[in-house]
């Protein structure tokens, strides 16, 4: 009797001192293409990130498959040009934003999902507004996240139509060593845009140093002969 | 001292007992897994290759330790009843709180030496593919650790009054569930309020909150301390006293 009374008074004293969870509430969690039993895993046996992370696989490959859209085909062959610059990685992709911020909601602290979908929403897809929205979302766990912040920052100026604000508002995002290779795909492009070949070069000769994905790689390469070129 | 001595040759036996049968297969799904899950993420999660690897890892690590040990301590006393093995044991000068607390510690020492073998296989790997562990590695382990220890003790406790092993090892995995739903819980409780919410209150204490340890959903902005090594130790021990006082009632 006396241990359960004690156990009982060292468990409520415990329970005063245990913090707070880090994580959103479980009504944050949307569900998105029939996830209902995984996010119950993921809950049930404490495994947000490793979710999270098959999320994001997940996104990498719906972002990373080709979307059929009617007219392009012939567009393509007309003009002899696939998407790059500009158009890179442009299209609908109606699920990124769901699938994105079901990421956050999984893992608010992947702040690498959370760059890639921003950047690729706002720069990419053209929906500068969703990408603003994700950013709040995962500002609401990790409120000091000055990696969120410039993003949102880089948003708010790309309305403005100024590639080289834009690139200099991003440029301490892209020094970080873990900084999502399609960041600075951008920040190079948007430099290249800007007239400052100098800086674009020393962005893709990062990117072709530290990349694995051969599609960045070989853009790089192509990208820094063309500057070569430009700056003989 | 002759209690803990006794203890001490229980803990030995149990855990011998544990690693004799398909101990190191255990160690060989987990390096096939990993090394499976490395080809792929290198491939799938380009960017994220050392994240997902390391993830995966622990994953595997915390799943395959706590069916393991889960297994061996829903086992471990029933089958010593069922082989009248434990009559051998109540023959001799053994005391029944000295045997209930080197049962548990045996299995203990299980969970712990797996996994630091799988630790190790993981580190290896990742230094294979050129990825140094997170810097809170070790502390992550080790709450793996303690979450498997409160799990044994309940184990145990449990399999004094379940019907089979195999329902032990169905009621502490409900638990294990819930104790990682513990945060979620307690949301859920402060929405409910009133008399519903405090009998909810009530109830969510008697369930140990696994996410405490769970540094591996967040390595990052968490740390382990020594709050979490006194909430281990304050269930392992309640749940070995109510053990001990229920095994004093069984006759042998």
């Amino acid at each position: 009797m006396a241990g359960a009374l004690g156990f009982t008074g060292l468990l409520f004293f415990s329970s005063r001192s245990r913090p707070a969870s880090p994580f959103p509430p479980p009504s944050a969690l949307r569900e998105v293409r029939h996830s209902a039993i995984e996010d119950m895993l993921a809950l049930s046996l404490g495994a947000r990130r490793l979710f999270a992370d098959l999320w994001f696989i997940r996104l990498m490959q719906y972002y990373g498959t080709h979307e059929h859209i009617a007219g392009e085909e012939e567009e393509e062959e007309e003009h002899g040009h696939s998407h790059h610059g500009l158009d890179f990685g442009a299209g609908n992709y109606p699920e990124f934003m769901a699938l994105s911020r079901h990421i956050a909601a999984l893992d608010p602290y992947f702040k690498n999902a959370v760059l890639y979908s921003a950047g690729s929403l706002a720069f990419n897809l053209n929906r500068p507004g969703e990408a603003a929205e994700l950013l709040n979302y995962a500002l609401v766990n990790t409120p000091r996240e000055w990696k969120f912040l410039i993003m949102l920052t880089a948003i708010g100026y790309s309305k403005s139509s100024e590639p080289a604000k834009v690139a200099q508002i991003i440029a301490p995002l892209v020094r970080e060593r873990d900084c999502p290779v399609m960041l600075k795909q951008l920040a190079a492009f948007l430099n290249k845009k800007a007239g400052n070949y100098e800086a674009a070069a020393v962005i893709y000769a990062d990117i072709l140093q530290t990349s694995k994905d051969p599609f960045y790689t070989l853009n790089s390469e192509k990208e820094l002969k063309m500057i070569e070129k430009r700056l003989k | 001292m002759k209690y803990l001595y006794t203890a001490r040759s229980v803990a030995a036996e149990t855990f011998r007992e544990s690693v004799k049968n398909r101990f190191f297969t255990v160690f060989a799904v987990f390096a096939a897994c990993a090394i499976y899950a490395s080809l792929l993420a290198g491939v799938m999660a380009i960017e994220e290759e050392a994240r997902v690897l390391s993830d995966l890892g622990f994953g595997l690590m915390e799943l395959m330790t706590l069916a393991y040990a889960l297994f061996h301590a829903a086992m471990a006393i029933p089958r010593e009843m069922e082989t009248k093995a434990i009559y051998l044991v109540f023959s001799r000068p053994v005391s029944r709180p000295a045997y209930m607390l080197g049962k548990a510690a045996g299995l203990y020492l299980l969970g712990a030496f797996m996994l630091a073998v799988m630790a190790a296989i993981h580190l290896s790997l990742l230094s294979l593919r050129g990825f140094p562990p997170c810097a809170a590695y070790f502390n992550i382990v080790a709450c793996i650790w303690l979450k498997i220890v409160i799990i044994i003790s309940l184990a145990l406790f449990i399999s004094l009054f379940s019907t089979s092993p195999v329902s032990t090892m169905v009621i502490s995995a409900v638990i294990w569930t819930l104790g990682h739903f513990t945060p979620e819980a307690r949301f859920l409780i402060e929405k409910a309020g009133g008399f519903s919410g405090a009998l909810l209150k009530g109830a969510a204490w008697m369930i140990p909150d696994l996410q405490l340890y769970n540094l591996r959903d967040a390595p990052l902005s968490a740390s382990g301390g020594w709050f979490q090594v006194f909430y281990a130790a304050l269930w392992a021990l309640a749940a070995y006293g109510a053990s001990v006082l229920l095994f004093r009632k069984k006759e042998f």
